[in-house]
């Protein structure tokens, strides 16, 4: 097997690796996060009961960065063809879905727990002034702008690797 | 449409009347009273503060009356009940409760108190419990463990800390007090961890005796109790059993109050109201005979509420506009399109003096926006289905929840017009079906374009709803500085930032690099670019020179102008942030296929149809409500940042009327809506 064949063969793994790391990044970024702010609000729960609604909204707004990885890790499972189809994209390909997949892994990863941070301020603040839910809401969504521009960059070039003539 | 115009009003009248005047305003809750200094014979201050405890006393009461029997006898509730509103009563109901709340205090105090007795009763039959477990290892002993002795015996009754047996009691002690010759024990029971014991001596070898026990671990019994203990174990039975007996007592008449429930209801409200009218009693100006109500009416119910006050009262009724820089309380107006807009505006901050209300606009963009970004013509079905069998099933539900869920009613309606636009349909629901479960494929046709498959087209697309709604934004302040007659702000914040950012936009059309990039597929001709050029240039300049034009000095008044240039870079981020829409839009449509590829894994067949429903619910369920709830967010944000952004910047004060401010009635209004 020459050198150029080792390699060709090694476009399903590279692409494979990033899609697991888009998962695994952000997913791991959203569990920390939406536990930070589970904790926030379950101590905010105690002193009054009746926020559950408003306090679970804030909770669950880290959690969507993990969600954003397991969409660009099953298109690109898709794209490679390892959900059915053949598995078989040069070594080139390969490495533009690894790179493509590497800013939602690791802007999900930074962004949900900045983001449970900005939550975790929120629902304190919500606790002391209850009808103030609407700006709660807005702080934290702020730090989601960057997750939803790092999965539009991985997903507008995950979506088009496929087309390219390589 | 609007911020509601505010009038001052003032009332002046005589205190015979002053309860009856108070009430009718109070119901009809349409005045906001405020405060105003005493001055010459207005001078005198009803201290209600004394009213005011008592009331909050008989509240608080009510409130654990309530709680007390949610537990003893839990009404019946819907998991829905809490969109049902208030109970309606009409003004009879109310005087006929009214005239029961003294009864009704009572009774909640007596449910306060036959809650505190069952307590009381629980927590000594705890210790009865207790009890009757420490004096079971004695029951063997048939005389009292307080007895010393006899007349020419001495008796130790008391227990050692480890299990020990009869031999072993008394070789110790024939070991440790050889003169003690008669000596006999008795063990009463053993556990592990303790021996209770009987023993008995001569009375002159007591002394021995007991030193040797205390060596070998005795120890006195703490709580021995004359009577024998079987005796005592009998006794502390039939406390028990009485005891008990009073709780089962207690709980059926706590129960016995169950029907009380709308009366404590009541009385909960009836304090509410009486606590506002007390405060409000507070602040009024009043002189020996006289009172004056100051305060502010929306403009629109002064003629009413003054010819009714006028005909049933003898007051004086007066009202004035309000001056030009007084901060009236806000209170907005609108149509069923716009008005669901009014709790998310407020969750930003209400329109101050001389800010229009942004209702309208924002509505129309919320609606598009929240579509765009869901774009599932099933999930908008879901969605407006469910909200509208909610609203026609609970018609007296609290406006504010009627309008939030209008708001999701009206972007359902969205959701699906731009799902049918985009071709989805739970994602690829119906192709993974038919192909899974029937062998061909069907899809229904995009009645636009795919936006997976095209997404350069729907991000322009996504950018230039963020160009239109950005500059109805900044229309939104020409109107307002042309409204206020600031003709040279309007032109200088707002004309020359359409010029820059306008021309801006075109000339970049110019382009075949941007024309290329974008996929647009034409370029404008270049004379269009140089029109273009010239206005953005105008634009800036503009800009550069009036930014600053509130500085005299003429070095600051240029650095100014350069920092208000600089903002065009956020022009280009609020722009970009748009690209939102696209992302969004794509998510709810690839997770909505995960799932369904996911269901159709076990192929074909009634088992793969049992797991692909399982998943095929579980998974949109799922789906739904964290899209709606990314729809929600981020449509809030680009309405909060990038639109209000542009003009509003918000913090008036809301109206707050004297009215019932009740949790559980609302009273009818015989002669109005």
């Amino acid at each position: 097997m020459t050198f150029m064949e080792i390699l060709n063969n090694m476009g399903v793994p590279l692409a494979l690796l990033g899609a697991v790391l888009a998962a695994l990044l952000s997913g791991i970024g959203s569990a920390i996060g939406v536990g930070m702010a589970g904790e926030a609000a379950a101590g905010a729960l105690t002193e009054d009961p009746s926020k559950f609604g408003k306090v679970l909204i804030l909770q669950l707004l880290p959690g969507t960065q993990g969600i954003y990885g397991l969409l660009i890790a099953f298109l690109t499972l898709s794209n490679i063809g390892i959900l059915g189809g053949s598995a078989d994209i040069s070594f080139i390909k390969g490495l533009l879905y690894f790179c493509a997949c590497l800013p939602m892994g690791f802007v999900g990863l930074w962004s949900a727990k900045s983001q449970a941070r900005a939550s975790v301020a929120s629902i304190n603040m919500l606790s002391r002034k209850p009808d103030q839910f609407g700006k709660s809401i807005i702080l934290p969504a702020m730090v989601e702008t960057y997750a939803v521009l790092a999965l539009l960059v991985s997903l507008l070039a995950v979506a088009n690797i496929g087309k390219l003539p390589l | 449409m609007a911020v509601l115009a505010m009038r001052r009003i003032s009332i002046y009248g005589m205190k015979a009347q002053r309860k009856d005047v108070l009430d009718m305003l109070q119901r009809r809750g349409v005045v906001e009273i405020i405060q105003q200094p005493p001055d010459g014979r207005f001078s005198e201050e009803l201290d209600t503060r004394t009213d005011i405890d008592r009331f909050q006393a008989d509240q608080r009461a009510a409130e654990q009356a309530l709680e007390i029997l949610d537990v003893y006898c839990p009404a019946k509730k819907s998991m829905l009940s809490a969109l049902e509103g208030r109970r309606r009563i009409s003004p009879e109901e109310y005087g006929k409760s009214a005239e029961r709340v003294a009864d009704t205090g009572a009774a909640a105090y007596s449910i306060i108190k036959l809650a505190r007795e069952l307590e009381d009763c629980r927590a000594e039959q705890l210790r009865l419990h207790s009890k009757l477990e420490e004096l079971a290892p004695w029951l063997e002993l048939d005389i009292s463990m307080e007895l010393r002795g006899t007349r020419e015996t001495a008796v130790f009754i008391g227990t050692f800390p480890q299990l020990m047996t009869r031999e072993d009691i008394l070789t110790r002690l024939a070991e440790m007090a050889p003169e003690a010759s008669a000596v006999e024990a008795e063990v009463l029971s053993t556990q592990p961890q303790q021996t209770c014991v009987f023993v008995l001596c001569l009375k002159d070898n007591r002394d021995v005796v007991e030193t040797a026990l205390r060596a070998m671990g005795f120890s006195w019994p703490q709580n021995p109790g004359k009577d024998p203990p079987s005796k005592q174990a009998a006794d502390i039975s039939v406390q028990i059993k009485s005891n008990e007996e009073t709780i089962t007592v207690v709980e059926e008449k706590l129960k016995g109050y169950g029907s009380q429930r709308e009366e404590l209801c009541f009385l909960h409200d009836y304090c509410s109201m009486q606590i506002e009218k007390c405060e409000v009693l507070s602040i009024l100006r009043q002189s020996r005979r006289t009172f004056i109500i100051t305060g502010y009416v929306p403009a629109k119910n002064v003629a009413e509420l003054e010819e009714e006050l006028t005909k049933s009262f003898t007051v004086f009724v007066e009202t004035e506009e309000p001056e030009e820089d007084e901060e009236t309380p806000v209170v907005l107006e609108n149509n069923g399109f716009a008005s669901p807009m009014e709790p998310v505006l407020e969750g930003y901050g209400l329109p101050t003096r001389g800010e229009v209300d942004p209702c309208t606009p924002m509505a129309c963009f919320y609606y598009i926006l929240f579509g765009l970004m869901l774009s599932d013509a099933a999930y908008g079905l879901i969605m407006t289905v469910g909200c509208a069998i909610v609203l026609s099933k609970f018609k007296n539900m609290e406006s504010g929840l009627k309008k939030s869920l209008k708001m999701f009613l009206y972007s359902g309606i969205s959701t699906m017009f731009w799902g049918i636009m985009f071709g989805s349909y739970f994602g690829d629901a119906i192709t993974v079906i038919s192909s899974t479960f029937f062998g061909r494929t069907v899809t229904i046709p995009a009645l636009w374009f795919v936006p997976l498959n095209e997404p350069m087209r729907l991000l322009v697309f996504s950018f230039l709803i963020g160009i239109i709604h950005l500059f109805v934004g900044l229309g939104v302040k020409f109107y307002q500085c042309v409204k206020a007659g600031q003709w040279k702000d309007a032109v200088y914040d707002v004309v020359f930032w359409y010029l820059l950012v306008g021309g801006g936009i075109v000339y970049l059309l110019t382009m075949d690099m941007a024309s290329e990039m974008l996929g647009l597929g034409f370029t404008l001709p270049k004379l269009c670019g140089t029109v273009a050029a010239i206005c953005a240039g105008t634009g800036a300049a503009g800009i550069l020179l009036t930014s600053g034009r509130d500085s005299k000095n003429p070095g600051k008044r240029l650095l100014k102008g350069i920092y208000g240039l600089y903002n065009v870079s956020g022009y280009l981020s609020d722009i970009l942030s748009y690209s939102r829409l696209l992302a969004l839009g794509l998510a709810t449509g690839v997770i909505a296929s995960v799932f369904n590829q996911m269901g159709a894994m076990i192929g074909g067949g009634p088992v793969g149809a049992v797991v692909f429903a399982v998943v095929f619910i579980i998974g949109h369920t799922l789906n739904i409500g964290i899209n709606v709830l990314g729809a929600y967010v981020h449509t809030n944000r680009l309405q909060y940042v990038e639109f209000f952004g542009k003009f509003y910047e918000g913090g008036g004060k809301k109206f707050r009327p004297f009215a019932a401010h009740t949790k559980y009635y609302k009273i009818k209004e015989e002669n109005k809506s």
